[in-house]
């Protein structure tokens, strides 16, 4: 197998946000240029040093060569209008690192810009089902949004390892708790676990509060050499992993290796390589920022990125271990159940701020390696994820 | 029959492929069918033109046993789509084929159950397809616990 050598090639030398609400009132564009003229400022960069752009989208956002010309950007040498959903979001940034290392782009800005609650909702209230293959055999049974897939995976868990609705509980407990420490939060009011056991049925086991916010917002990271990074206005933040793959497909029968176990994410798959592209092991990892479009995925990853054994995330959460303070902070902005939802990149933006020491109250202390992940794979047949290090 | 409409009304009508077309017309037929490779006879299920074990392009279809085990479900309650109420919780099955079970085909099939209670459910059961004409071009396969 190939092994990756874009190591600590390339960085993240801004980060930008547009407010994040339940009605924006403009534009996936005007969100788009916003985040990025944030993001550039923040790195001390102009629209004039901006060569390249990346995004993705599932036909809801405004694409690289649209948010190009509406900025001025003086040519474009690279771009990406990567076609999918949280599952590819840390790969629009890992190829841009890999863009960078290659010489083909000197700075990328990575953005994902989306009215998810006021114009297109991924729950898929008033939407058709998209066209891809699996739909046909699920849309009929009512079957089409990803709080329906996961609580599906989620049960699986629950019956194989006995995993409980508590421990889903406090993934969303855990999280309102550090949300409560970020201005940017959409919901910062504290939830007990009774307040989570009272929310209302959406898809059993997934009660309202296992479901992430559906949100307004745009984020931008700058991506640009590592060297080019160290002289501007931020400390580097190195891309010292960056994977994205997998090989089955969870809901649309089985790949080459059987992978029809709803209980084992595409994490598992991808796991290895990340750990070996970036040099580091699951000890090393001071904070994670993981994919929460749902509590259980919260549960899985822990197990599959190894920081647990598999079927003890639920105990592993209920420890208290993914709190600020715990063993492994997760989700340290609140995650997208409490912060808000920009489907992956607000993940890697935290990682950003935390591994710069910029994270205020809810800073890790010390935090020099941090990992942040996709949606993992249960509804395309692949995730991705990023391993980001402090640099000097 | 409870249970046995289609959920979500027109948005949700099966959109049928190139690959798929024959196994949505055996279903009409109130067939259950299944590909079987003609170059390692594994069974597979949804439709594709190659094995993924073998890479034989030669294929035929079978018949299924129509029977199954319950590996997980859901129950709904929110109206994700037209057609649906949260007064209203239907079960979807994720349901795992007996055909090719022992051999590694691991065919999965959805549908919502029908003639029980959600209520009803545990893991592992045993449950059999049934058709439910819809109208005369749509017929869906459900699940209902094994007699």
């Amino acid at each position: 197998m190939a092994a990756a050598t874009f190591r600590d090639k390339a960085a993240i030398a801004g980060v930008g946000y547009t407010p994040f609400s339940r009605d924006s009132g403009v534009s996936t564009l005007t969100l788009a240029v916003e985040a990025i003229l944030a993001a550039l400022a923040d790195a001390g960069l102009g629209v004039d040093d901006v060569d390249a752009l990346a995004t993705h989208r599932v036909g809801d956002s405004t694409p690289p060569w649209v948010v190009a010309p509406a900025l001025g950007v003086p040519e474009v040498t690279w771009y990406l209008d990567q076609f999918g959903g949280g599952s590819v979001s840390h790969s629009v940034v890992g190829q841009a690192a890999m863009a960078v290392a290659a010489g083909v782009a000197e700075t990328v800005v990575c953005y994902r810009a989306i009215n998810a609650r006021s114009e297109f909702r991924m729950g898929g209230t008033g939407r058709a089902p998209a066209p891809v293959f699996d739909v046909q055999y699920q849309a009929p049974y009512g079957y089409v949004a990803p709080a329906q897939q996961f609580a599906m995976a989620a049960r699986a868990h629950m019956i194989r390892y006995g995993t409980t609705h508590e421990q889903f509980g406090h993934v969303a407990v855990a999280q309102r708790a550090h949300a409560a420490r970020n201005e940017r939060a959409l919901k910062r009011a504290p939830i007990t676990l009774d307040d989570y056991l009272a929310s209302r049925w959406i898809a059993e086991p997934f009660r309202l509060l296992d479901c992430c916010l559906e949100t307004d917002g745009g984020c931008a990271v700058v991506v640009t050499s590592a060297a080019r990074a160290r002289d501007l206005r931020r400390p580097p933040v190195l891309i010292s992993g960056a994977v994205w793959g997998g090989g089955d497909s969870l809901l649309s029968g089985a790949g080459a290796a059987g992978g029809t176990d709803l209980t084992v994410s595409e994490a598992s798959r991808i796991a290895p390589r990340l750990y070996a592209m970036a040099g580091v092991g699951p000890a090393d990892i001071d904070v994670a920022e993981i994919y929460d479009c749902f509590t259980y995925s919260v549960i899985v990853q822990l197990e599959d990125y190894g920081f647990c054994a598999k079927g003890e995330g639920g105990p592993y959460v209920a420890s208290g271990a993914t709190r600020l303070g715990g063993a492994l902070p997760v989700n340290t902005h609140g995650g997208f159940l409490s912060e808000g939802y920009v489907h992956g990149i607000n993940h890697i933006a935290e990682a950003v701020s935390q591994l710069r020491g910029a994270a205020g109250d809810r800073q890790v202390p010390g935090a020099e390696v941090a990992l942040s992940t996709a949606q993992p794979g249960y509804i395309l047949a692949g995730t991705s994820a990023l391993i980001l290090r402090a640099g000097t | 029959m409870s249970g046995a409409r289609p959920r979500g009304g027109p948005a949700a009508r099966p959109a049928e492929d190139r690959d798929s077309a024959p196994w949505w017309e055996a279903v009409r037929r109130h067939e259950l069918l299944v590909q079987r490779c003609a170059g390692c006879g594994m069974l597979r299920f949804p439709a594709r033109v190659v094995c993924n074990r073998c890479r034989s392009r030669d294929a035929d279809w079978v018949p299924a046993r129509g029977t199954g085990r319950v590996v997980s479900w859901i129950v709904n309650h929110q109206p994700f789509l037209p057609g649906m109420s949260a007064d209203e919780p239907f079960a979807v099955l994720l349901v795992r084929l007996d055909d090719g079970a022992d051999a590694g085909a691991d065919i999965h099939m959805y549908g919502n159950l029908v003639g029980a209670d959600p209520s009803t459910i545990t893991p592992g059961m045993a449950v059999e397809a049934v058709f439910v004409d819809i109208d005369d071009n749509f017929t869906l396969v459900q699940w209902r616990p094994k007699g």
